[in-house]
């Protein structure tokens, strides 16, 4: 059996974790961030620079004169308009593959990663915590999948059987087939790419929100976006909802079961305006 | 394509609907055989009183808007209800959910209340359980086909 170690030294095998998203994720931390500072990470990146400059004259934005300055463009839109859309488009690449190991289709997994980040967003709003930063956490909460993946698709056919007879969360699943999740395993990743402690222990304990100790917030607003986008038929790959239920997520969040379909239907109208500002139908 | 939260009705031959990954969503297909008209619909929520203004603009969102809008749409396309075929799918659960946000058993529930009330009988389902299914639906034969998630193979409702 490999060891986590044996594996995360694996991770210089996947593609290299986008350089403008850690940039932006700088800022993450800043309770107001200001238009200066986000002009000032951008403006280097030539990739970066063009992409706000054409979300600020899309339609979405309903720009009547284009703009051709960066930061009347930074201005226009906002750092967590432009963080959000950065994030999403940026991690496309590592989330989009076909992952066989878990029975997940080219697309499924980005679509389910987007959805739960946009669940976790719309609620951090009513519930005044950081939406980029809860963004963050939901959009990266399964990227210990990427690495799993390769590893269970020999073992398939046992995941199969495994979650059909014993009727295992996948999470017990992979702990029982590999000695490890793609919870700890994404954690693990997140340090090696030099996320906050935050964030990494988000996505470690997003199956678990009450073992990440001053972190477990964080964790269950990852827990609650992940679960969201299920109900909605953002799920994926194999028995994409054979998890546990983890009611202290809604007592950590304060958000109350009763609440859960509202949330669901706001969710609902911001995917359109996700689809529309990324110029992509789900 | 049905997307969440719609509905199509058609009675052209060569049309196969279809809806992607239901989760805790619930999927209905209906079929009249005789003048081969049918419908899917793919609802996220069981009940439209939470939004009034949502199942206005989506009855399909919702089980008992987008039911009655299903009903009527197929209705004015010359089915009859007497000869409805009706089937279901989706109403996935997470694991040992203590019904605090179970939305799939409610959206199922809904449902058979609906049917209760519209004095219709369900044909087959496939419901409940941890996966995502898609549910597919062919105009011309009324064959319902059902892809769980994850499994290579495609299974016949009907």
């Amino acid at each position: 059996m490999l060891s986590i170690d044996e594996i995360i030294r694996d991770i210089d095998s996947l593609p290299p974790f986008p350089r403008n998203l850690t940039t932006l994720t700088e800022l993450l931390d800043e309770p107001d961030v200001d238009v200066d500072q986000v002009v000032a990470l951008i403006q280097y990146d030539p990739a970066l620079t063009a992409l706000v400059m054409r979300l600020c004259n899309s339609a979405y934005f309903g720009a009547t004169s284009p703009v051709s300055d960066l930061r009347e463009a930074t201005t226009r839109i906002g750092f967590n308009q432009i963080f959000q859309v950065v994030a999403s488009l940026s991690t496309a690449g590592l989330l989009r593959p076909q992952q066989k190991g878990y029975g997940i289709e080219a697309g499924a997994l980005w679509r389910h990663s987007v959805t739960a980040a946009v669940i976790g967003k719309c609620i951090a709003l009513e519930q005044d915590d950081n939406p980029s930063l809860v963004f963050t956490a939901c959009l990266l909460h399964d990227i210990g999948k990427i690495v799993l993946s390769g590893k269970l698709e020999a073992l398939y056919d046992k995941v199969l059987a495994e979650t059909k007879l014993c009727q295992s969360p996948m999470l017990v699943v992979e702990q029982n087939l590999l000695g490890f999740d793609h919870a700890e395993v994404g954690g693990r990743l997140l340090e090696h790419w030099r996320f906050s402690p935050q964030l990494a222990e988000a996505v470690r304990r997003h199956h678990d929100p009450g073992a990440a100790g001053e972190h477990a917030r964080l964790a269950a607003y990852a827990y609650l976006g992940n679960m969201i986008a299920c109900f909605m038929g953002f799920g994926c790959g194999h028995q994409a909802l054979a998890f546990r239920c983890r009611a202290e997520a809604l007592d950590l969040t304060g958000v109350s079961a009763e609440d859960i379909p509202r949330h669901m239907t706001k969710a609902f109208d911001a995917l359109g305006d996700v689809q529309a500002l990324l110029d992509i139908q789900f | 394509m049905v997307g969440l939260a719609e509905l199509v009705v058609s009675n052209n031959p060569s049309a196969i609907l279809s809806t992607y990954a239901l989760g805790s969503c619930v999927g209905v297909a209906i079929y009249d055989p005789v003048v081969r008209v049918g419908g899917l619909v793919h609802c996220m929520l069981p009940d439209s009183t939470i939004d009034p203004a949502k199942a206005q603009a989506h009855p399909g969102m919702f089980v008992d808007s987008g039911m009655a809008a299903l009903l009527r749409a197929a209705c004015q396309m010359r089915a009859d209800r007497r000869r409805l075929r009706i089937f279901l799918a989706g109403g996935a659960r997470i694991m040992d959910d203590q019904n605090l946000s179970n939305i799939g058993g409610r959206n199922l529930a809904a449902f058979t209340e609906c049917l209760r009330r519209e004095n219709l009988h369900l044909d087959a389902q496939q419901v409940g359980g941890q996966v995502n299914r898609t549910m597919g639906l062919a105009i011309d034969t009324g064959r319902v086909t059902l892809k769980v998630s994850g499994m290579l193979q495609e299974v016949a409702l009907c």
